[in-house]
């Protein structure tokens, strides 16, 4: 690495640094801060919870900078994706109760029927609106992806209104010791994040279309030649993106609130991981995530006007480490 | 072009502005709101097309510059007291300086990455008016003093518009416009040329910022409420991008009749359907993007109905 690549990954780390460390320095002097055991216990519950949260981010981080990384899109109907896992999994847990038989689906046990129809749309969306315009100018899939994105929102809107949803599932606390304690629905979706994202990452190292995908991420026409189909990999690609979105909507809905306009907010979100942990670099994002959810939990539980301001760790990322490092902390330089 | 058909154009616009300066006394309170709010469309894509269309770089958040705008007017008139219109011109100054202190860092991104950066600086902004109680009201928005003033906000956004036109005129047609084009087509070259582009990008930036600024304070003064929420909606940004896409970006005539045509269609048709009619938009969107993205004035420079010259 050169001197001046040298001195950006300081200035980075620097950055991230200073970034954790403003809702200290805020806290303290706005006066939120105790100095006494019990603060210090709900200052580690909101970094476990952040912890936890960032697997949640970590599936529709990876989902776009899959899509980033292969195709130079930016989905910017991602979030949108997500809130309609989120809207899927809640029709299909409540389906059973309406049709009188008395019981639930279980959440993640939909994931097998809600994957497969995430799969299916961002296959399709590839297909019929983005195949034609990957390597062309950028403002076309942008304009594209957002015209999608608003028509899933409002055609949400027509058939459920803007209440806000959410899944009841395993609400109960589970305490780790007396004074520190998670939500158990927080652990299972962690866990499930985990599981999932682990699954694709194997995938993508281990399988033969895996392979072929981070070959087409690397250079699409060397792949090409190499004899990979780099148009069903753009397909395959999107749908896989849609699916772990759609997984990220599932585990939404059993712990946040959700309504059709949160959408924008899971994409600013999606947008800020990959550009911290590297856009199109698969660990990066994971790292992304955790990063920012704890960065986000901080925030609110220090900052005055905390859940205002919690969107503002999102943008500030995501304008700081495009000025001092495009390539984000794990992602390497384009040439 | 010759001078002569600079002329032509002048006199075409001289007649167009004959025609809006007779209009608002021959009809009542909502035709004169409606024509004033296309004529503020025609300025917001109008404003797009100078940063986004002449240098390619994709502004996807230019709402903040309407936001601020309107912002600064609104706090001027309500809580200070101020006549309206020179609070235009305060809001113009706090674009400009917007533009700058966004436009310095991140004009220095490019492609996609300019277009979220933008998109990050515009919603930081909306976050930061809604915290910002003290000065901004916060969430619950600023209420302006009761008045009616459609033929003064009339007139103020027909001057506004008939400025845009001619300076995005200008840019089409001076040397400052090719260089934009220039940078556009590819960055390097146009540097190694001698083109100082950091220069340029700021300026055409700073261009296209005060021109909403001014809109979004007339806007402010004639609706009399604004909130953070309204006031940065991205669906402004949308709009004002599909507007010069559909009209033809790059040209000049293109973000005029793009801005008159959506709007138009936008009030008469659209209206009517409430949460169908953003489903249209989106597919709209979708098809603009996808099969016209010359615009309508590119379709007929390929049919061969107007000369290249002429639409710029």
């Amino acid at each position: 690495m050169e001197q001046a690549e040298i001195r950006r990954v300081y200035l980075l780390g620097a950055f991230i640094v200073a970034a954790f460390a403003t809702p200290f320095a805020v806290g303290a002097w706005s006066g939120n801060i105790f100095y006494d055991r019990q603060w210090l216990m709900d200052l580690i519950t909101v970094c476990l919870n952040g912890l936890l949260q960032g697997g949640v981010y970590a599936m529709y981080g990876v989902g776009l900078t899959l899509i980033f990384g292969v195709m130079r899109i930016i989905n910017v109907a991602h979030g949108e994706i997500v809130m309609l896992g989120a809207y899927l999994t809640w029709v299909l847990f409540n389906a059973p109760e309406y049709l009188g038989l008395g019981w639930h689906l279980d959440p993640l046990l939909t994931m097998v029927i809600t994957l497969p129809i995430a799969f299916a749309l961002g296959f399709a969306i590839q297909k019929v609106l983005l195949n034609a315009v990957v390597g062309g100018p950028e403002l076309t899939p942008l304009l594209i992806t957002f015209g999608v994105g608003i028509a899933m929102i409002n055609l949400v809107e027509w058939i459920f209104t803007t209440d806000y949803h959410t899944i009841p599932y395993q609400p109960d606390a589970f305490h780790i010791t007396e004074t520190i304690f998670v939500g158990k629905n927080k652990i299972i979706s962690f866990a499930m994040a985990l599981a999932i994202s682990l699954g694709v990452f194997l995938f993508l190292k281990l399988h033969r279309l895996g392979k072929a995908i981070r070959a087409t991420a690397q250079n699409p026409e060397v792949a090409m030649v190499c004899g990979i189909d780099v148009q069903r990999i753009y397909l395959v690609t999107f749908g896989l993106g849609a699916a772990l979105a759609s997984a990220g909507g599932a585990l939404v809905s059993i712990q946040f609130g959700f309504n059709p306009e949160t959408g924008v907010q899971y994409t600013v979100v999606a947008f800020a991981i990959i550009v911290l942990g590297g856009r199109g670099h698969y660990l990066g994002a994971m790292l992304g995530a955790v990063l920012l959810a704890v960065l986000e939990n901080l925030v609110s539980f220090m900052v005055p006007n905390g859940s205002a301001m919690v969107e503002m760790a999102a943008y500030t990322m995501i304008v700081g480490v495009l000025l001092i490092r495009p390539q984000g902390l794990l992602g390497v330089k384009e040439t | 072009m010759t001078s002569r058909e600079h002329l032509r154009y002048l006199a075409y616009l001289g007649a167009f502005l004959v025609f809006l300066a007779v209009l608002p006394f021959q009809i009542g309170v909502y035709y004169r709101s409606f024509v004033m709010f296309t004529m503020m469309w025609v300025v917001l894509a109008l404003s797009w097309n100078i940063i986004s269309g002449y240098t390619g770089y994709i502004s996807f958040g230019h709402v903040v510059f309407y936001g601020v705008g309107s912002y600064a007017s609104a706090i001027l008139v309500a809580d200070h007291g101020w006549p309206w219109i020179p609070t235009l011109l305060v809001g113009a100054v706090v674009g400009l300086a917007v533009a700058i202190l966004i436009g310095y860092p991140v004009l220095r991104l490019k492609g996609p990455y300019f277009a979220i950066a933008m998109l990050g600086a515009a919603e930081g902004t909306r976050v930061l008016v809604t915290v910002w109680d003290s000065l901004t009201h916060g969430g619950l928005g600023i209420n302006l003093p009761n008045v009616e003033n459609s033929m003064e906000t009339y007139f103020a956004m027909l001057a506004l518009m008939v400025v845009t036109i001619l300076v995005s005129y200008w840019v089409g047609h001076s040397r400052f416009g090719i260089r934009l084009n220039a940078i556009r087509e590819d960055e390097l070259a146009a540097e190694a040329l001698g083109v100082n582009t950091t220069l340029y990008k700021m300026a055409a930036f700073s261009l296209s910022a005060v021109f909403p600024a001014i809109a979004g304070g007339i806007q402010a003064n004639k609706t009399l409420y604004i909130n953070p929420d309204g006031e940065f909606l991205l669906l402004i940004t949308i709009t004002m991008t599909l507007m010069t896409m559909f009209g033809g970006k790059g040209t000049v005539i293109g973000p005029i009749v793009g801005a008159i045509l959506l709007y138009l269609f936008q009030e008469v048709v659209w209206v009517k359907f409430p949460f169908f009619h953003l489903i249209m938009f989106g597919a709209f969107l979708i098809l603009v993007a996808r099969f016209m993205p010359r615009g309508i004035v590119g379709l007929f420079i390929a049919r061969g109905w107007a000369r290249k010259g002429m639409v710029h």
